[in-house]
This record gives structure tokens, C-alpha cells and sequence, in this order.
């Protein structure tokens, strides 16, 4: 943190430079608190120009900048380093060309995900993307953070769904990368590079999105299993069949009960989407399929609500976990060892606590949460849950935990040896590091 | 280089790839003096060399940089932008004897492959097992997996499934100076930079991947692949849009012109009119209760814009012959001009029928014939601009043509490349699509992998921007 002296000239300089309206301080600051920490000053720029303002004068300084969408993830990454000005995008909410035959649309990086949803559905369109909490998301942070659901399963993530951005760097200097079309091969695709990069490379502002048509229905079917295994070899017939599913998730019995899916077992949810008559056979095949493996099918009734709780899981095990310390966290294992890493994560943390765990089948990400009786039990938690999906050539990332756990916990885990070329360009795009600071991976 | 450094790295290089490995004599090395682009420049390489191993790419490599050589990889030499071309001389390092498959995880969905591994050889391993790779670039019978990365390849299927860069999760890379990187992960989600996204349509600049692994696809249970005649490329045109708005994604929908239906029905025989103005070729991907619906939707959207005909294939026979029209058009193009220029840009598709008639009338203008034969559904036109280099003035005036064509596409929104890539044929137009900034931001990318700007030199990034680099 900056001293008082240099906190009082940091915000005049804000003032003068954005209008005295647009920066705030005290109360209106504290609200973007990340990690317990909370900025000098708070701006809410109006425009491109504001937030180039703001990033010259930060950059000049050596100002810790966080860039805020809707907040809903600030939880992710490891405590900022320094932080002193928050760049709330809010204001940078408009659509600013949607063409519904081009199934594109060029949007501010501040616009809410629903409010984005809600205008593409006018013309039966959506961005195919389901992040956890996307009430409050917006665009920016999802592309920021690469955040995808259980849609991924049809979809893809989001480097495959982003066509093009602009960007303002460090320094305040705004670039274009990618284009407004859907097919491109022209000179670098930094486009990919800033897709999941949080934030260290520079600010968001305007991207231009791959839409699909939305799909006319939507329907859900439980298959109810035994074993986690059991329930992971379904779902493997089910994904390299012919069938096209919308969503594979697999769920541990803990899981399945907190989301009020099934009482005891495991469980595949899976589901088919498009017209009416080819969801119906292929929701159909896919019970027979599961069948054949021991699963007992049914359609689940009003199943939006839960694709709402696995679309947002880890975070509903809140409840699950309310009296004890718990930490929310993801994982990735091949696909063929999505099963076994469910369980080997269970075995592995038994002695510290509980585990409640959903995995998309089709890319072998899990999402978890995992309680326990103290802090102490959960971080020994966490890295016998690490310790499990690296045996199986994995890793695990813990997505939010107690602030003080925090501390002391390795929030991104090991990093291969290609991160010397990641920290030379982080170098290279913001010599001095003064965005999102310390808080991706290896402290970058 | 001296005839006697030369003939020392000659013998240096044979000492890491082999006696055959090397290339050395110039008649042997002309055949390296250009890519399938032909109509810019042409350069000899001082050697060449086909390394067998990741190990011995890296062997040259390092032994390049040492005596700061440049070096230009290349697959195939199919590349329509002249990315393998050796414009700084240099050592050219030839892929294709590294075309093994190395392993092929049905239950993980991916194959990894050699970087010399042909693009249909790729098929022609996993269909058996039910699987099939998305991206069907024109070359796919000769170019590699390699190429295909550095170019980003597409093809008529990325309409529905997305190009080379939705389809590579992984790659071994041997970096400028010789190190051995593996970039992207068979993991979903490792948290850092997407170093293999940034790689994908690097066009060589960055290093020299050995190694690919590419994501498969289940194979669908059925494919319905639709013949749609109209009276004008409007009509055709307007269709396109028409079947995207009604929420459905073709796996195929590319547009034939009236010059090349002629061309193509001389020479193939596919069954298309003489008398339209264009025809629509469909194909749709999936369920076979889905794709019937589809096939319904498609055709009132057809009808809706005029179409003369609809005409869906009853057999693998008939549909084979439909592609084979569409797949030919290269070659019929061959026996009706001397020579042609194929260029590639992508417009938005609610702009195709406006920058079509601005085509023709820059056609017209420069007294230059453009037949066109493109992948409409993503807006990705590809004009052929026919000329006779003998007559003198006719390659000048196509070239011109071509020049005022990117330009219109530009102004429509669009893109100077949706496959081909930039190499040095494109160089100029970058800067219509993006500023000094936009291009300084990207060639950071280059100054971290490649500081001293000896990967496959001279390309993408327009001239001037070079020298700064090398400076």
C-alpha cells in the first residue's frame, strides 16, 4: 500500500484527470475489496479514454491496478501484491454491433453476460457459455479468467467462442488483435493469449464474440449409479457414440445431494438440446446406453434448476460446508481418468474432511469444495487433494478460501518449466507489473 | 554465404541429420525456391535439410543459431501465402520425413502426430476407430499437420467446427534457439498464457513444432450433402444468410460460380448446371432425425430466394461426384487459364452478395476474369483472378485487381486472410487491418521467442517492422 501522502496525490491526480464524479474513495472504495485488501480509489471511467487516462497515470506512478467486471469472481487468484486503484468497467456495457445473420457481436467488455444473453435471444441466438455466477459476470472478467460451464461439453471454451479484442495495455496504449469475423488467419492470435490471462496483459475493453443458434428445448436426464466409476464409464459410451449431448456431469453422492439432484449414489446428468424429436431419441440412446453399464435413466422435470446449481457449483456447497472452513476448487485430469481422480481425491482427503465434487466428463474438469473441522485440516486438505490429481498427471487451483487460509495456501500449485516464456512476455506487455499484481500464477 | 561456409555447415549438418539428410546440389534445391505460391517471389535456400527426429531438428537448429543462419521450416509446400519461401536464404528444414502417428487416445478423444504427418493420413487412422479431424484444408491429400498449425489451416468444414487453432490442444516446439518447449497441454484449463493458441498461425516465426496433438470428433451418424442451384450470385448469396438466420450451421456451405460450374462440369463431370448464376453446395453433419429437419429448414430458406432446383444425394455415390465437382475446381481452373492468382479474405456473410458485385465490377474495370469458388458460409471468398503471363500487361492488371479486392473486403468489415495466412504475400495488407501499436503489440510475442529475428524471416510482419527488430 501506498502511504497517506502518496494516496491523497493519487487520487487528485484521478480527479483531475477523470472528473471528481468518477472516482471514488472511503465507503465507495471499500466495495472492491479483494483478499481483505482495499484500493485508494475506485474509478469508474465513462469510456476507452477514461480508462487510458487512468492506466498512463497508474503505469507512471507504478500504481497496483485491478481491473472489476461484476466481482462476481475477484475470489480467484492469490492475494493482490498491491493494490491501489480499482478500474470498474461498468459504464462499458453497450452492445456495440450485433448482426444476427453473422451469429457475431462486437460488445463492451462491461456488459453483463445476461444482459448480452437476454439481447441475443431476441433473435434466437446466445453465446454458448455457462460460468458459475453469472448473475453478476460480465464478459471482460469471463474472457479474463477463461470461465466455462458444463456447456463446454457441445460448445467448447472460451478461446473458441472469442473472434477478436481491444485491449488497452499497462501504459495506457489501446490495440486491436483477432478481427470482427468468424474465420481469420492474419498475423498473431493474441486474441487466445488474453483469454485467460487475468487481466496481466492488459484491460478488456471490447471483444467480438462467436454466437450459436439457440437450441429449441433443452431436456435433462438422470442416470443414477452405484460407483463413481461406474457412472464415468456411461458416460464415456455416451461421448464417443454418435449422440451430440449439451452437458455430461458427474457428480459424487455429496454433490448430487446438496444440489438436490439424487439422495444416495452417484450420478451422470446429462442433457440433449435442439428439436424436439431428435432430444427425445437421443435422451432415449443415452439411457440405453447407461443401461448397459448399470445406470437406472430418468428424465429429470424442470431440469433448468439443475443445470443453474451445476452451472454455479462449487459455490452452492457453501451451505453444505456453513459451520466448518471450506475451500472451493478445480482440477483437471484426462478425460479417461475423470472418474478415477473423483475418487482418489475422496480417498486421499478422508483423514481432513469431506469432499462434495462435480466433473465435466467430457474435458475432465472437476469442480469441488472440500469442509473441514479447521483451517489446519483444510490446507492439509488441499494438498492431499493436489497430491491426488498430480499423481494422475493433473493439477488442482483453488478458486476461493478463507482469507486467512489464503495466505497460506498455494493457490495455482506447480507451474511446468514453459512459465519463463509466460513471465518474459508478462515483462513485455507490462514492465511493471502493475496489473492485477501478484496474483496469477508464480506471483506474475 | 561463401561456397566454403557452405560446404562446412553442409558437413556439420550431416553429422546431426545424416548423409542423405542434406540437400546440397542447386538443382536438387531449386524445387525449394517457392511454395504453391508462385506469383510473388522466388528464393533458393543455401541448404536443405530433412531431420528425422525432434532431436535432430533441434541439432540444426542450434547449430543455425550459432552462426546466425536463418531458418525456414516447411511442410509439404502447399502454402498459398509463401510462408516456406527462403526470402533471406538461410537453411530450409523439410518435415516430411517425420510423419509418424505416435499415438491415437480414442478414450481421451486426441491423436498426436508428427509435424510431417499428412493432414488426411490423420483420417485415414482414426476413421476406422470411429473419429475423424475437423480441418479439411483444399491440400488436406498433401499438406502436413505442421503447415496446417502454422497457417492455421481451415477448410470447407470449419464452418461448424472452427479451424486448426479449435483443433490443436498441444505441441512439441523447438524454439529459435534450439531449446525443446512443449506448448498447450492434453489438460483443459492449465492456468498461463495460452502459448499454443499464439503458436497456432505463427507461420514459423516462433519455432518449429515436431510434434501435434490434435483433438478428434466422433464421426456422425449421418450426412446429407444438398446441390442448391440459383439463377445470380445474389440470390445465392442472400440463401446463405437465409439458412444461418433460421438457427441452422451447415458442416459445409460453399458457393460455385457460373464460370467455374462450366469449368468444373468440362473436366469432372459433377453434375452441376451450365445455365446458373450459382449454386449453393450443403452439407449437413448429425442425427438423422436432426439433419432430415435441418434438410426441411435448408430447403424453404433456399426456396425462399429464388432457387431453381434442390437436389439432395441418395447415395454416397452421388454425393461423392457433388464434391468432387467442388474439390476439382483447382484443377478445371488449370485447363481454362494460363495461369491465376487464388487470393483469400473473409468478409461478414451479410456482406457477401454487396462485396461479390463489387468483385465483378473490379473484374470488369481491370479486364481481369474472377471466377470464384469459396466457403460462403463463413464469408470466406476466394477470387481467382486468371491472367496469361505471356501477354504482356495481363499479370500486372491481375495483381492490381486483386490489390482493390482486399481493399473492398477491408472496408466491408473483413479480414486479408481467413486460411492461406500472410507470408510475404500479404504483408502490405496487414496494415489495413491493424496499426503500428496493434503489430508492435504482437511482434513482443517475437522479441520473447525469437530475438534476434532468425525463424522463417521476412514474413508477416511488413518490411520495415523488421528491420527494428533486428536492430
Amino acid at each position: 500500500m501506498t502511504n497517506a501522502r502518496a494516496a491523497v496525490r493519487t487520487v487528485e491526480a484521478l480527479r483531475e484527470a477523470l472528473g471528481a464524479d468518477n472516482v471514488l474513495t472511503g465507503a465507495g472504495a471499500a466495495a472492491y475489496r479483494v483478499a481483505g485488501a482495499e484500493p485508494t480509489a475506485a474509478v469508474v471511467p465513462r469510456d476507452e479514454a477514461d480508462i487510458s487516462r487512468t492506466l498512463a497515470l497508474a503505469f507512471r506512478d507504478g500504481l497496483g491496478v485491478i481491473p472489476w467486471g461484476g466481482g462476481a469472481h475477484q475470489s480467484l487468484g492469490r492475494p493482490p501484491s498491491r493494490y491501489d486503484v480499482t478500474l470498474d468497467l461498468a459504464r462499458l456495457n453497450r452492445v456495440v454491433a450485433y448482426e444476427p445473420a453473422d451469429m457475431t457481436a462486437t460488445v463492451q467488455a462491461g456488459i453483463r453476460l445476461t444482459d448480452l444473453q437476454q439481447r441475443l435471444g431476441a433473435a434466437d441466438q446466445f453465446w454458448p457459455l455457462d460460468p458459475p455466477l453469472a448473475d453478476r459476470a460480465t464478459v471482460g472478467g469471463i474472457v479474463a479468467a477463461s470461465l466455462a460451464g458444463p456447456l463446454r461439453c457441445r460448445y467448447g471454451s472460451v478461446r473458441d467462442l472469442v473472434l477478436g479484442v481491444r485491449m488497452a495495455h499497462a501504459d495506457g496504449t489501446v490495440t486491436t488483435a483477432g478481427s470482427r469475423v468468424v474465420k481469420n488467419a492474419t498475423a498473431y492470435d493474441l486474441t487466445k493469449l488474453y483469454t485467460g490471462s487475468y487481466g496481466t496483459l492488459g484491460v478488456l475493453l471490447e471483444t467480438t464474440l462467436r454466437l450459436q443458434p439457440r437450441p429449441a428445448v433443452e431436456r435433462g436426464w438422470l442416470l443414477r449409479g452405484t460407483t463413481i466409476e461406474q457412472c464415468h464409464e456411461a458416460a464415456t459410451r455416451i461421448l464417443g457414440s454418435h449422440l451430440a449431448p449439451n452437458r455430461v456431469e458427474l457428480l459424487d453422492e455429496a454433490c448430487a445431494g446438496v444440489c438436490g439432484i439424487s439422495e444416495a449414489g452417484s450420478a451422470l446428468v446429462v442433457s440433449f438440446a435442439g428439436v424436439g424429436e431428435a432430444v427425445q431419441d437421443q435422451g432415449e440412446s443415452a439411457g440405453t446406453l447407461a443401461g448397459e453399464h448399470g445406470l437406472r435413466a430418468a428424465e429429470v422435470k424442470n431440469s433448468a434448476d439443475m443445470w443453474r446449481a451445476l452451472q454455479d457449483w462449487p459455490w452452492p456447497a457453501h451451505g453444505w460446508a456453513s459451520s466448518a472452513v471450506s475451500v472451493l476448487w478445480r482440477g483437471s485430469v484426462l478425460p479417461s481418468d475423470a472418474g478415477k481422480a473423483m475418487h482418489a481425491v475422496r480417498d486421499a482427503t478422508s483423514g481432513h474432511g469431506d469432499v462434495a465434487i462435480a466433473a465435466t466428463a467430457s474435458h475432465g474438469v472437476l469442480r469441488g469444495a472440500l469442509r473441514a473441522s479447521t483451517g489446519d485440516l483444510a490446507a492439509r486438505g488441499v494438498a492431499a487433494a493436489r497430491e491426488a490429481l498430480t499423481s494422475l498427471g493433473g493439477f488442482l487451483v483453488v478458486m476461493e478460501a478463507p482469507k486467512a487460509l489464503r495466505a497460506t495456501l498455494d493457490v495455482w500449485g506447480p507451474m511446468p518449466a514453459e512459465v519463463k516464456w509466460m513471465r518474459e512476455i508478462r515483462a513485455a506487455f507490462d514492465p511493471k507489473g502493475i496489473l492485477n499484481p501478484g496474483r496469477f500464477i508464480d506471483a506474475i | 554465404m561463401t561456397p566454403a561456409a557452405r560446404d562446412r555447415l553442409a558437413q556439420a549438418l550431416r553429422e546431426i541429420v545424416g548423409h542423405d539428410g542434406v540437400i546440397f546440389s542447386p538443382d536438387e534445391l531449386r524445387v525449394y525456391e517457392c511454395d504453391a505460391l508462385t506469383t510473388h517471389h522466388r528464393a533458393m535456400p543455401d541448404l536443405v535439410v530433412l531431420p528425422d527426429s525432434t532431436d535432430q531438428v533441434a541439432g540444426v537448429v542450434r547449430r543455425c543459431a550459432k552462426e546466425d543462419i536463418p531458418i525456414v521450416p516447411r511442410g509439404a509446400g502447399t502454402g498459398l501465402s509463401g510462408g516456406a519461401i527462403p526470402v533471406q536464404g538461410g537453411v530450409l528444414i523439410v518435415l516430411t520425413r517425420m510423419d509418424r502417428i505416435l499415438d491415437i487416445d480414442v478414450a481421451n478423444r486426441t491423436a498426436t502426430v508428427e509435424a510431417g504427418c499428412v493432414n488426411l493420413a490423420i483420417n485415414r487412422a482414426v476413421m476406422p476407430r470411429g473419429f475423424f479431424f475437423a480441418p479439411d484444408p483444399a491440400s488436406q491429400q498433401a499438406s502436413t499437420i505442421g503447415g496446417n498449425v502454422a497457417e492455421n489451416a481451415g477448410g470447407p468444414h470449419c464452418l461448424k467446427y472452427g479451424a486448426t487453432t479449435n483443433h490443436v490442444v498441444a505441441a512439441r516446439v523447438v524454439l529459435p534457439d534450439g531449446e525443446i518447449a512443449a506448448f498447450g497441454c492434453r489438460l483443459a484449463d492449465r492456468p498461463g498464457y495460452d502459448l499454443m493458441g499464439v503458436f497456432v498461425g505463427s507461420e514459423g516465426t516462433l519455432g518449429i513444432c515436431t510434434e501435434v496433438t490434435v483433438r478428434l470428433l466422433p464421426l456422425p451418424q449421418a450426412v446429407k450433402t444438398i446441390l442448391a442451384v440459383f439463377r445470380t450470385i445474389d440470390d445465392a448469396s442472400n440463401a446463405v444468410s437465409a439458412i444461418i438466420a433460421r438457427g441452422i450451421v451447415p458442416v459445409a456451405l460453399e458457393m460455385i460460380d457460373q464460370e467455374t460450374t462450366r469449368a468444373v462440369e468440362a473436366y469432372a463431370k459433377a453434375g452441376y448446371p451450365l445455365d446458373a448464376g450459382a449454386v449453393l453446395l450443403i452439407e449437413l453433419e448429425g442425427l438423422q432425425t436432426e439433419i432430415a429437419m435441418e434438410a426441411v429448414e435448408v430447403e424453404a430458406a433456399c426456396r425462399a430466394h429464388a432457387c431453381l432446383d434442390f437436389k439432395v444425394a441418395r447415395s454416397e455415390a452421388e454425393r461423392t461426384l457433388l464434391w468432387k465437382g467442388r474439390k476439382s475446381a483447382a484443377g478445371a481452373f488449370g485447363r481454362m487459364t494460363r495461369n491465376y492468382y487464388h487470393q483469400d479474405a473473409v468478409v461478414p456473410r451479410t456482406k457477401l452478395a454487396a462485396v461479390l458485385r463489387e468483385i465483378a465490377a473490379i473484374g470488369e474495370a481491370y479486364g481481369v476474369r474472377v471466377p470464384n469458388v469459396f466457403h460462403a458460409g463463413d464469408g470466406n471468398i476466394h477470387p481467382l483472378l486468371c491472367y496469361d503471363a505471356r501477354v504482356p500487361g495481363q499479370f500486372e492488371r491481375a495483381m492490381a485487381a486483386g490489390d482493390e479486392i482486399m481493399r473492398c473486403c477491408i472496408r466491408a468489415g473483413g479480414t486479408v486472410s481467413g486460411e492461406h495466412g500472410i507470408g510475404i504475400e500479404k504483408r502490405d495488407y496487414l496494415r489495413l487491418m491493424y496499426s503500428d501499436e496493434d503489430l508492435a503489440t504482437m511482434r513482443r510475442i517475437q522479441q520473447v521467442l525469437d530475438p534476434r529475428g532468425r525463424c522463417n524471416p521476412g514474413k508477416i510482419f511488413p518490411e520495415t517492422g523488421h528491420a527494428e527488430v533486428r536492430a
